[in-house]
């Protein structure tokens, strides 16, 4: 039986391909960008994305916070007792916790006040708690503290600056790493009356309580009675926190956007110059094609693997490149644009993703628009009368 | 066998300007014939090539060959009847300058995806008959005339094609070359091929071998 695929037509479209080096090499070259921005602006989306998504999802249900004139105020830390007593309250838990500006480095810490035998709100606190030994003048800090701190020489202590100007130092009692870099990276742990001290807290006030409830279909509803019980609180759910979170997101992406529209633009440029004609050589050959007894057909298919073998090398190599660009280099500058208000932010690690829908979006984009952009042109002197074309 | 009924060639070069290559023209070709057709240029030698190959379409009329109208076929079974019946030598060669000999004279068994122990064979035979056998692996823009002359015909005869149709062959050629082309002429003939050659070259005329010289004359056969 004779083999389908013509191997003598594909040997001829890689000859066709290495005959004109430096033309295609241009091509590969000027495709392979393109393939590296597209993808890598995927890739980062996608990795930021999850970790929002995972962010978010630790989020506590409600928070509630007092509002005074309409300005956010420090909450009454016997609150508490009362939300306990709404039904569906499973915990309300008052915190303490605030940013710190570490001027020396131009960053933000975000400091969070626990107590060893309180239930904590966070999952991730009991593992840090129970791992590390929380006393009195000692703190528990992210990576990323740990690396800004390291740089001011800052290593088995720090000192924080109080309201009143004096210096408050405190023994780092241990480094933690944790499942969602974005939301802990930056996080200093202490005990809630360390932080009293620093945020000048009263025993009595909290910056908000939050509310777990034993079902999260109930959220909505607990929220109001919140509201109705506290009308000088501010109740903020979990769902309302996604929706800014996404927004933030979502203007983040529109810078991502410019990058992609100007790819695309500068992609269907390529394309629009290769289909908007053939050299005098590329005709004349079809030409002598034709005359020697090819058909259309074996035109188009030889054509068809030339573009496809350009446009699939440039697509498998793109994205090789910013798989590596994206996930082992941590894709310098692009990242920044998400997560570079703070030098903290830096040391945030973009999780892998593996997203076959996100690899055909990028080669349904690029390869068969450039295939399609070769073998129209190829057809329309294909299908000219031969003579016509090499006379 | 090769069979001109009425044939009228009009080129339109645009709407006002239209050339008229051929006029109602007749003309039988025997198989086995070798016949020249002499006249200068623009007087419609090369069309009647371009019609018996199927590389144009009349204007009006039909060219028949083997009994079949070659002149309405649809462009892929014009393709194939070229492929297995046609070997074109051009005046210009029409070689593709960057690829080597080699892949020149293979280009027509490419798309019937031969056997490579085929192909092999096939394009060992047409390179020893046609002396070009040393350079295979050239580059055919860095040949001689002589020698690209030679790859045109080793291609032209590498599917062993009925007829032979051979535009100008002489034209760039010294006359060493040219009576050299004429030898592989008389051994073509010698082979049954049915061969057309369009000239002007003097080389050509009241040879032995040639059964008939027709000249073309304004687009007309004057017999």
């Amino acid at each position: 039986m004779k083999n389908k695929i013509n191997m003598h037509l594909i040997e001829y479209a890689i000859n066709s391909i290495l005959r004109q080096k430096s033309k295609n090499f241009f091509i590969v070259f000027v495709f392979t960008v393109l393939t590296t921005i597209l993808s890598s602006v995927f890739f980062v989306t996608n990795s930021i994305k999850y970790e929002l998504d995972a962010t978010v999802d630790a989020l506590p249900q409600i928070i509630v916070q007092e509002m005074k004139a309409g300005r956010y105020n420090d909450i009454d830390v016997d609150k508490v007792d009362g939300i306990l007593g709404i039904t569906g309250v499973e915990d309300a838990v008052a915190r303490v916790w605030g940013y710190y500006y570490f001027e020396h480095m131009g960053v933000n810490f975000s400091i969070v006040g626990l107590y060893e035998y309180e239930k904590q709100y966070k999952e991730s606190f009991t593992k840090i708690i129970d791992s590390t030994k929380l006393t009195e003048n000692s703190i528990l800090i992210g990576a990323g503290v740990a690396d800004v701190m390291k740089k001011s020489f800052y290593k088995d202590y720090f000192n924080f600056i109080k309201s009143d100007g004096t210096l408050k130092k405190m023994d780092i009692a241990g480094v933690f790493t944790h499942d969602t870099l974005l939301e802990s990276n930056d996080v200093i742990v202490m005990s809630k009356t360390d932080a009293r001290e620093i945020f000048d807290l009263e025993d009595e006030k909290a910056i908000d309580i939050v509310v777990t409830v034993a079902n999260p279909e109930e959220i909505a509803t607990i929220a109001s009675k919140i509201e109705l019980m506290y009308p000088n609180t501010r109740v903020i759910t979990s769902e309302d926190i996604r929706v800014s979170y996404q927004n933030l997101f979502n203007y983040k992406s529109g810078m991502f956007l410019a990058l992609f529209i100007i790819s695309i633009f500068t992609f269907f440029i390529i394309v629009y110059d290769r289909a908007s004609g053939l050299s005098s050589e590329q005709k004349r050959e079809i030409g002598i094609l034709k005359a020697i007894g090819w058909k259309v057909d074996d035109v188009l298919k030889e054509k068809f693997y030339e573009a496809f073998i350009i446009s699939f090398f440039s697509y498998i190599v793109g994205v090789s490149i910013a798989f590596f660009y994206v996930y082992f280099l941590q894709a310098p500058i692009i990242r920044d644009i998400f997560v570079g208000y703070s030098e903290l932010k830096v040391a945030l690690e973009l999780p892998f993703i593996f997203d076959l829908q996100t690899l055909f979006l990028v080669f349904f984009l690029s390869v068969p628009i450039y295939i399609a952009a070769t073998i129209i042109p190829s057809w329309r002197v294909a299908t000219l009368e031969a003579d016509e074309v090499i006379r | 066998m090769i069979e001109l009924k009425n044939i009228t060639k009009i080129y339109e070069v645009n709407k006002n300007n239209k050339v008229i290559a051929l006029s109602e023209i007749n003309l039988k070709i025997q198989e086995g014939e070798l016949v020249v057709l002499k006249g200068s240029s623009g007087s419609g030698k090369s069309t009647i090539l371009s019609l018996i190959a199927a590389l144009s379409k009349p204007t009006s009329g039909e060219v028949i060959v083997d009994e079949k109208q070659i002149s309405k076929l649809p462009d892929n079974f014009a393709s194939l009847y070229r492929r297995d019946n046609i070997g074109f030598i051009f005046q210009k060669y029409n070689l593709i300058p960057t690829l080597s000999v080699e892949d020149n004279i293979l280009l027509p068994l490419v798309p019937s995806n031969p056997d490579t122990a085929d192909l092999s064979s096939k394009l060992h035979v047409v390179m020893k008959k046609f002396q070009i056998e040393h350079k295979k692996d050239a580059i055919v823009k860095n040949l001689s005339g002589g020698e690209q002359q030679r790859v045109a015909i080793a291609r032209a005869n590498v599917n062993n094609p009925k007829i032979i149709i051979a535009d100008e062959p002489t034209a760039n050629l010294d006359e060493k070359l040219s009576l050299h082309f004429i030898e592989i002429l008389r051994e073509l003939k010698a082979l049954g091929k049915t061969i057309v050659v369009a000239t002007h070259d003097p080389l050509f005329f009241n040879l032995d071998f040639v059964d008939r010289e027709i000249q073309v004359h304004n687009g007309k056969l004057i017999l």
